[in-house]
């Protein structure tokens, strides 16, 4: 660039938006110090960049908010079909009707010591470590980290297997890979209660 | 990432697609919320009719969703939802047939949109200034508009590049030219 070049405008708005190249930053600045005609075609290319911006900004745009809602209920019919797909999983869904049921769901329930150890972790969780939740008939050790305002009624329950690793995490530990480092990678079959936000509530190890 | 992204969560790592698909769900909403209506905006910008852009929308969260349960890239979502859009909108016939930002104008659908409250006056301005603005951006070239409405929205020209497929130093051309051509025009 000689100092009979102006700069162009491509360079002129780089630099207004900060997007000058490493060496350009030199150039282009020192050219703008010494050359007035560029200067003003800075300010007007800045002016104008500002006034279209606020014109873009002010076009109103029509939106419906029922699409949300079908995105969402979308979103779900995936997750259940991605469910079903899975072999090992079988999702049983209790009624989202039974929220009146919310009232009886949680049953409290004393786990004996030897099942499952569950570290203190925050008060919260603290409060329900001992308490195992009951659904269905069925006894889960909850976990720590759950939300312990959701009602059990609005759960689901699903089959998984599950790392031994993964349930080491969650603080609950089986007799046989506690000590071994060799079995880490073992897997059980188990239910995981799911709560009404997607969160893991508790977990029933079926087998081994 | 996001605060409701559950692997930000101190819990450990549930390798069970179940658990990681519901928070993925709450993390494709939540993109939502904050990008449906930039989106809409592009797209109408771009003269893709209102019905089109309702559907091109909900396509491209749904295939947000999808790339996030395959374990896609989650470094730029939100670059990465243009693209898709954008990708999409080319695809659909009708989209740039006109290639005309017509959609900008009137209200002739049958359902009751939504948009901001604004007093009888404002909206006459407001409609005077959109209308003129419609004519300028048609002067446009459409990889001009997509470029110049790419940048109002905030995006880098690395990722405008990204979402168009271009070179950057195009992306900068584009800007350019519509700048110059539209600063005379408003
Ligand atoms: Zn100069």
């Amino acid at each position: 660039m000689t100092k009979s070049d102006h700069l162009p405008n491509d360079s002129l708005l780089r630099a207004i938006d900060d997007e000058l190249a490493g060496t350009e930053v030199v150039l282009v600045e020192s050219h703008l110090q010494r050359c007035e005609e560029c200067r003003r075609s800075y300010q007007e290319l800045s002016h104008a960049s500002a006034r279209i911006e606020s014109v873009l900004a002010a076009v109103p745009i029509e939106h419906y908010p029922e699409e949300r809602e079908r995105l969402a209920e979308e979103l779900e019919r995936c997750q259940t079909k991605t469910n079903l797909q899975g072999s090992e999983k079988v999702l049983r869904r209790f009624g989202w009707g039974m929220a009146i049921a919310a009232t009886l769901a949680i049953g409290v329930l004393l786990l004996p010591g030897r099942h499952a150890r569950i570290p203190n972790t925050t008060g919260v969780s603290e409060a329900r470590s001992s308490a195992a939740l009951q659904v269905d008939g069925e006894t889960f050790i909850p976990l720590p980290y759950s939300n312990p305002e959701l009602p059990v009624s609005a759960s689901h329950i699903v089959e998984m297997r599950i790392s031994a690793s993964s349930l080491a995490d969650a603080g609950i530990v089986f007799e046989p890979i506690s000590n071994t480092a060799s079995e880490q990678d073992s897997s059980v079959l188990a239910d995981v209660l799911l709560g009404m936000d997607g969160q893991p509530l508790g977990v029933h190890v079926l087998r081994q | 990432m996001e605060q409701a992204d559950i692997l930000a969560l101190p819990r450990p790592k549930w390798k069970a697609e179940y658990l990681e698909d519901t928070s993925l769900r709450r993390l494709v909403l939540e993109h939502y919320d904050r990008e449906h209506v930039p989106l809409l905006r592009y797209l109408a910008l771009l003269g893709v009719d209102r019905e089109t852009s309702r559907e091109l929308v909900q396509e491209s969260f749904l295939k947000l969703h999808e790339h996030l349960l395959n374990g896609g890239d989650r470094s730029n979502l939100r670059a990465w939802l243009y693209r898709v859009a954008h990708n999409l909108a080319r695809n659909t016939q009708s989209a740039f047939r006109s290639s005309k930002t017509e959609s900008l104008t009137g209200s002739e659908g049958a359902r009751e949109p939504v948009s901001e409250a604004v007093s009888a006056e404002e909206e006459l301005l407001a409609e005077e200034r959109v209308k003129c603005f419609r004519e300028a951006m048609n002067q446009l070239s459409l990889a001009q508009r997509e470029c110049l409405t790419l940048r109002a929205q905030g995006f880098k020209y690395r990722e405008i590049a990204e979402v168009l497929n271009l070179s950057v130093s195009t992306v900068g051309e584009n800007v350019a030219r519509a700048l110059e051509r539209l600063k005379d025009l408003l």
